[in-house]
């Protein structure tokens, strides 16, 4: 937990993919609740999530989703009094367009009709902050890496809000790569947990897939990974679906561990921090943790529930936000390509 | 009966306050399409101008469509977290009936039929068809309906069907909406049609606002949980998906 001398209470709306989350935090690190309604089942058929069809879940449940976040924290209010929170906050970007309108509504709507601020929170420095909100005194700087079905980037981390970009996948983020394979094999969707599960059970030396750019500085690729995964089923069609998923997650994990190591060891790093969904994957949890006890290096690995999309994220960092910069203006709209913000 | 309207189904993104004596204050933009952006400050701006705090309002009135999936989702979300907030309850009301009323308002005879065109974007258009009651207009509320009373269903269609119905109607008829605007061409040189002005070319948020006012007090509010999108139009991207995934999903073998 990170102490920012004050207790304020953020009511944090999360709508960027295909989670519909709200959450209420205090103090930037102290979660009171965090709901969320997963859309799994609403997109499995299609292997993937269809934008139009999040959009429309999104703006079907989140009403009683806040509802509940601020219930399950004991703040039940009769209108027109105020629940006693003090800032709403909801992720604007990045994401997809139709899903953040949803939550940014909401959310501008919360705070006018309650007369509070209104927070617009970068996604990804939401996935940043989840990483920390268990733990008080990090060793700055910490390098994070956050990886999820959008996002694959190796960030310096000076403090909050003060980042450095290290690398990031040049092509698709690991896990897109997870739910490709996943979709090849026949494995179903998320595809995260379903290569995870068939990997269980196989050998991750069954198939010699590349580890690209191993040794070329901090930027990832996994592309080339998919593909090899491709035509090495067609080669060998008799080979199971527990040994291709094995070799291929082993693969992903030896270069998340290997880039996040050396981006470490270049900073000068206090410590290791792992963030977003393909963050809860044991393997890469487990590997990263073990290397980076034999280098003796602080590794900071959040439960899975801070993983994974969530608002509670949204809300630490939004009061975060709130006190460093104030709030957003009431016409902030959805900026679906929006990008961390970097130190110069 | 302070009643906050949320218009967003079309190109116009507007809001507006009323009560019993009418329209108070209204703040719309049009063709930016950037309802997200401007809806909230205009909440702000309205309700600021009429120097009335959000906590007096009794109700929203929300516009659900058919019309612009996002534009509509950026209102319902409004309204539902207004309502939720305020405690308050929400009056829906179709973009094609807020046409229909206005139409109506704009001085179609007793008896008279209005048609109502939304365009639905992609050759296709949303529409209904009206009658306008007797002895009523936009001033003077019924409960329930305010003048115009609509007849048959919502429909979506290809111009040219909806040209091929209301060329079977054998009695006149005014359109009006961007729909009708846009495909004026093939809708409005049928024999019987006439072409409201371009004034009607988004359902006015004026008039949303007084229907609004008239559901709420004939006691016609429901929860805000209860609000949906009208989409009357399966989800676009969900055809495409299935188009372009299924087949490459499962492996061969
Ligand atoms: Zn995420």
């Amino acid at each position: 937990m990170i102490e920012w001398g004050a207790s304020g209470v953020t009511l944090g709306i999360e709508t960027s993919c295909d989670e519909t989350a709200a959450a209420v935090v205090i103090g930037g690190g102290d979660i009171r609740s965090s709901v969320v309604a997963s859309q799994v089942d609403v997109h499995a058929t299609f292997g993937g999530v269809v934008p139009e069809l999040a959009s429309r879940a999104h703006l079907e449940v989140l009403t009683v989703v806040v509802q509940r976040a601020l219930e399950e924290a004991g703040l039940t209010f009769q209108a027109p009094e105020v629940p006693a929170i003090d800032a709403v906050a909801a992720t604007v970007g990045p994401g997809l367009v139709g899903s953040l309108l949803v939550g940014v509504s909401e959310a501008k709507a919360l705070a006018l009709a309650w007369g509070l601020p209104f927070v617009g929170v970068n996604h990804l420095e939401g996935h940043l902050f989840a990483a920390l909100l268990d733990h008080r005194d990090l060793p700055w700087p910490l390098v994070v890496l956050l990886v999820s079905g959008g996002h694959t980037v190796l960030i310096s981390m000076e403090g909050p809000g003060r980042y450095r970009q290290l690398g990031q996948t040049l092509d698709d983020a690991a896990g897109e790569a997870f739910d490709k394979v996943a979709r090849f094999l026949g494995l179903g969707y998320p595809g995260g947990p379903a290569i995870e599960a068939a990997a269980a059970s196989g050998d991750p030396q069954a198939f010699a897939f590349p580890r690209a750019m191993l040794d070329e500085g901090l930027d990832l690729s996994f592309s080339g990974l998919k593909t090899a995964v491709v035509h090495a089923v067609r080669r060998s069609p008799e080979a199971s679906n527990a040994d291709v998923a094995a070799s291929f997650q082993q693969a992903v994990v030896d270069v998340l561990v290997a880039k996040a190591l050396r981006g470490a060891e270049d900073v000068g790093a206090g410590g290791l921090c792992l963030a977003g969904g393909v963050a809860a994957n044991e393997l890469l949890r487990a590997s990263l943790s073990a290397a980076c006890e034999e280098l003796r290096l602080p590794v900071y690995v959040p439960s899975l529930a801070m993983c994974t999309d969530n608002a509670a994220m949204v809300a630490a960092a939004g009061w975060f936000q709130l006190r460093q910069r104030g709030p957003s203006p009431l016409d902030t709209g959805a900026q679906p390509n929006l990008r961390l913000p970097l130190l110069p | 009966m302070l009643v906050l309207a949320v218009e967003s189904a079309t190109e116009l993104a507007g809001v507006a306050l009323a009560d019993e004596v009418g329209v108070i204050a209204t703040a719309a933009t049009s063709r930016g399409r950037q309802h997200a952006e401007s809806i909230a400050p205009s909440v702000k701006f309205v309700c600021d101008r009429a120097g009335t705090p959000l906590r007096s309002l009794k109700g929203v009135c929300v516009d659900v469509g058919p019309g612009l999936f996002t534009g509509l989702r950026v209102g319902i979300a409004t309204a539902k977290a207004l309502a939720f907030a305020l405690g308050i309850p929400v009056v829906p009301t179709t973009s094609l009936e807020v046409l229909a009323q206005a139409l109506c308002g704009a001085g179609a005879a007793a008896g008279s039929l209005l048609v109502p065109v939304v365009d639905a974007k992609r050759g296709e258009v949303f529409s209904a068809c009206f009658r306008v009651a007797d002895d009523s207009h936009v001033g003077a509320v019924q409960v329930g309906h305010v003048g115009a009373v609509q007849v048959g269903e919502d429909l979506v269609s290809s111009p040219e069907d909806l040209a091929g119905s209301l060329s079977r109607l054998g009695e006149p008829f005014v359109l009006g909406g961007d729909g009708a605007m846009r495909y004026a061409e093939v809708l409005g040189k049928l024999p019987g049609a006439r072409l409201a002005s371009a004034a009607l070319t988004n359902p006015p948020v004026e008039v949303l606002a007084v229907i609004g006012v008239a559901r709420l007090g004939a006691g016609l509010g429901i929860d805000g949980a209860q609000i949906a999108p009208t989409y009357l139009r399966d989800a676009d991207a969900r055809i495409h998906w299935e188009q372009r995934l299924l087949p490459a999903s499962a492996r061969e073998r």
